[in-house]
């Protein structure tokens, strides 16, 4: 027996050489560190968020133009120059996303950062009032405020630092690390930690935000990390929210908010956690409902186009396993619906994730919430998979707080000649039926594209060549 | 007064036989095709009418309710396929049962990818719009970038699949 223990040992050594030396809670805030793990898939240390100031440009206070909600005190702007004005020592391009008459021939200038006017991609949303705030300047887009040049994340806080290339090595190679310590962990009903269940504070705070955000990095930063057509298909998005105020964020008409939306603060509430030895349960969302599902020592179906548990459907938040490492919770969630988050960008159904949570603790050992750390793999979209780390703090048990909200999305705006407009009961217009599955946001945008010069798709309906 | 013979009362006890085990199954059915199909009332479709047309995939939607196959229907030298006044595809739409089991018989995003050919029998709308019901006909997939030959369907082009049992049926008039 203990020359059984001492050979595993040395297996798991062995193995593990090259791997990391962290903590449990490489994003934590609250907590006190974690026994030291090793691992060549989790805990790698990160670069925080809070550690970066938000590119802008935004405002806030005041009032009418250039004054945010809430305001009636002086303005405070947040950028490097608006209203037509350039940032000093900043050379603009002859041409950038605000004054491009077609952001397809552009390409070239996409890893510029000034082709952005150094915008973040949530500050570019918001020039004409996005998030209620306007700043797109008196003469329109010509004159679109700048955000802080000099300020951006390291590409290297935003890629995962793990070897994978799929998110099924990683799992296995997770999986092997258990299983090399005697795991994976079997939970009963009096050993699963119980408490895990309860409420968890909303993600949203500065000091508790990530890259994801979309404040703290450069939109050209975030380009490099994308395949060329998803690359066009952001610029795309940017474009139209920055130049031609055609916004088109899918929870305005209660279309899905899409998997990668369960990251952004504006999109997900309090977490409410629910722990049983062969079900966990996350459950949150603001505009729609983000459940999710992780189903503890279950296997995927590795014989189709993704891994999946289920029929061959593309699911909108995907199928989730998962297995105990100890006091870690990990899974793989595949069969993802592709689709887009605002202000960032698409992911296609090739999506799969691999999510690592691990507990925090105060000094009295204490729960005192749960560090999420997630490594994202999209081989359509992404050029090498991404991570998000982000800390889940936990306000209660669900003996008390409000309860948890289940969402319905009522309908109050509709896509009029192409633009989100409000209307009321007893307004008509005429509607053209989108291809819901088939990027509907761009079929709305080519209304404004008239005259560019877009990519040719392949013909699908000629087959002259094979009869 | 009205009186029975012995044969007249053991034919009703047969007809009443029949006719209970006929509410058995029509209550059977009642419980069965609700389930299959408790999305939306079917009456908008024709269900007198039959259809059938070869078609090049342009989207599978997978919606939990009802799939949704769109389609735009081939020439008859099934070399390209039939357009409006204004060049574009003539689209229709053949409506099937709920994703997941669509997907258990072989019909999902990824085994219909855009350029699929096939072939398909529907009820139709009863409005005219171009869509339809599949109903329970078989729906026939052509060889990859393998039309059939003109005027012909996927069912008779060698390497197809076949999903559901049958042949196709006979368009009516």
């Amino acid at each position: 027996m203990r020359r059984r223990a001492w050979t595993a040992a040395v297996v798991v050594s062995v193995a593990l050489i090259g791997s990391t030396v962290i903590t449990q809670n490489p994003a934590g805030q609250n907590q006190t560190a974690g026994a030291a793990v090793k691992s060549v898939g989790r805990g790698a240390p990160s670069v925080h968020a809070r550690d970066f100031q938000p590119l802008g440009p935004n405002a806030f206070g005041g009032r009418g133009r250039g004054a945010g909600r809430g305001g009636g005190g002086p303005v405070v702007f947040n950028g490097s120059a608006r209203d037509g004005a350039t940032p000093p020592g900043i050379e603009p391009l002859k041409i950038d996303i605000f004054t491009s008459k077609d952001f397809y021939k552009d390409r070239a200038l996409w890893s510029d950062k000034r082709y952005f006017r150094c915008n973040s991609g949530a500050a570019l949303e918001a020039q004409w009032g996005g998030n209620g705030v306007e700043i797109i300047g008196p003469n329109g887009p010509a004159t679109a405020a700048w955000g802080h040049c000099d300020r951006d994340m390291p590409r290297s806080a935003l890629v995962s630092p793990y070897a994978f290339k799929t998110a099924q090595a990683h799992y296995e190679a997770l999986m092997a690390e258990a299983k090399s310590r005697g795991g994976p962990t079997q939970h009963t009903y009096a050993t699963v930690p119980g408490e895990w269940t309860g409420r968890y504070a909303r993600p949203a705070s500065q000091g508790n935000d990530t890259w994801f955000f979309m404040q703290k990095v450069q939109i050209s930063t975030v380009l490099s990390l994308l395949t060329p057509e998803y690359q066009t298909r952001a610029v795309q998005e940017h474009y139209h929210q920055g130049n031609t105020n055609v916004a088109h964020w899918p929870s305005q008409y209660c279309w899905p908010e899409g998997f990668l939306r369960r990251w952004h603060q504006a999109a997900v509430g309090e977490h409410q956690i629910i722990v049983t030895p062969q079900l966990v349960q996350i459950m949150t969302g603001i505009a729609r409902n983000f459940v999710t599902n992780i189903y503890v020592g279950r296997q995927f179906n590795l014989e189709g186009a993704v891994p999946r548990l289920g029929a061959d459907v593309p699911r909108w938040y995907g199928e989730t396993i998962g297995f105990w490492d100890g006091d870690a919770l990990i899974t793989w969630t595949s069969n993802v619906q592709g689709w887009k988050t605002h202000a960032a960008f698409e992911h296609s159904n090739k999506m799969q994730s691999i999510e690592i949570y691990t507990p925090n603790r105060d000094e009295n050992g204490r729960l005192t919430g749960l560090t999420h750390e997630a490594i994202l793999y999209d081989p359509e979209a992404f050029v090498e998979p991404l991570r998000i780390v982000r800390n889940l703090n936990k306000a209660s048990g669900p003996e008390t707080g409000d309860p948890h909200t289940y969402i319905e999305c009522v309908q109050t705006i509709y896509p009029v000649n192409g633009k989100g407009t409000p209307l009321s009961p007893g307004a008509t217009f005429q509607y053209e039926v989108l291809d819901m599955f088939g990027r509907p946001w761009a079929k709305l945008w080519e209304r404004y594209e008239k005259n560019m010069e877009k990519p040719v798709n392949e013909d699908l309906f000629d087959f002259s060549k094979n009869k | 007064m009205k009186t029975f013979s012995t044969s007249a009362r053991t034919s009703n006890r047969r007809a009443r036989q029949v006719a209970c085990g006929a509410l058995v199954v029509a209550a059977a059915v009642a419980v069965m095709v609700p389930s299959l199909r408790a999305h939306h009332s079917f009456s908008m479709y024709d269900a007198s009418k039959t259809r059938v047309f070869t078609g090049v995939v342009v989207r599978v939607n997978p919606d939990v309710n009802h799939l949704q196959i769109f389609f735009a229907v081939m020439n008859e030298e099934r070399t390209n396929v039939l357009r409006d006044q204004k060049g574009q595809p003539i689209i229709w739409a053949v409506e099937m049962a709920g994703s997941a089991q669509s997907a258990r018989e072989g019909i999902s995003v990824n085994a219909f990818p855009p350029k699929t050919i096939m072939s398909v029998a529907l009820h139709p709308l009863r409005s005219g719009e171009p869509a339809g019901d599949r109903g329970q006909s078989p729906l026939f997939k052509c060889p990859v970038n393998t039309p059939p030959k003109p005027g012909k369907h996927c069912d008779s082009v060698e390497g197809h699949v076949v999903i559901g049992t049958g042949q196709l049926p006979t368009p009516t008039s």
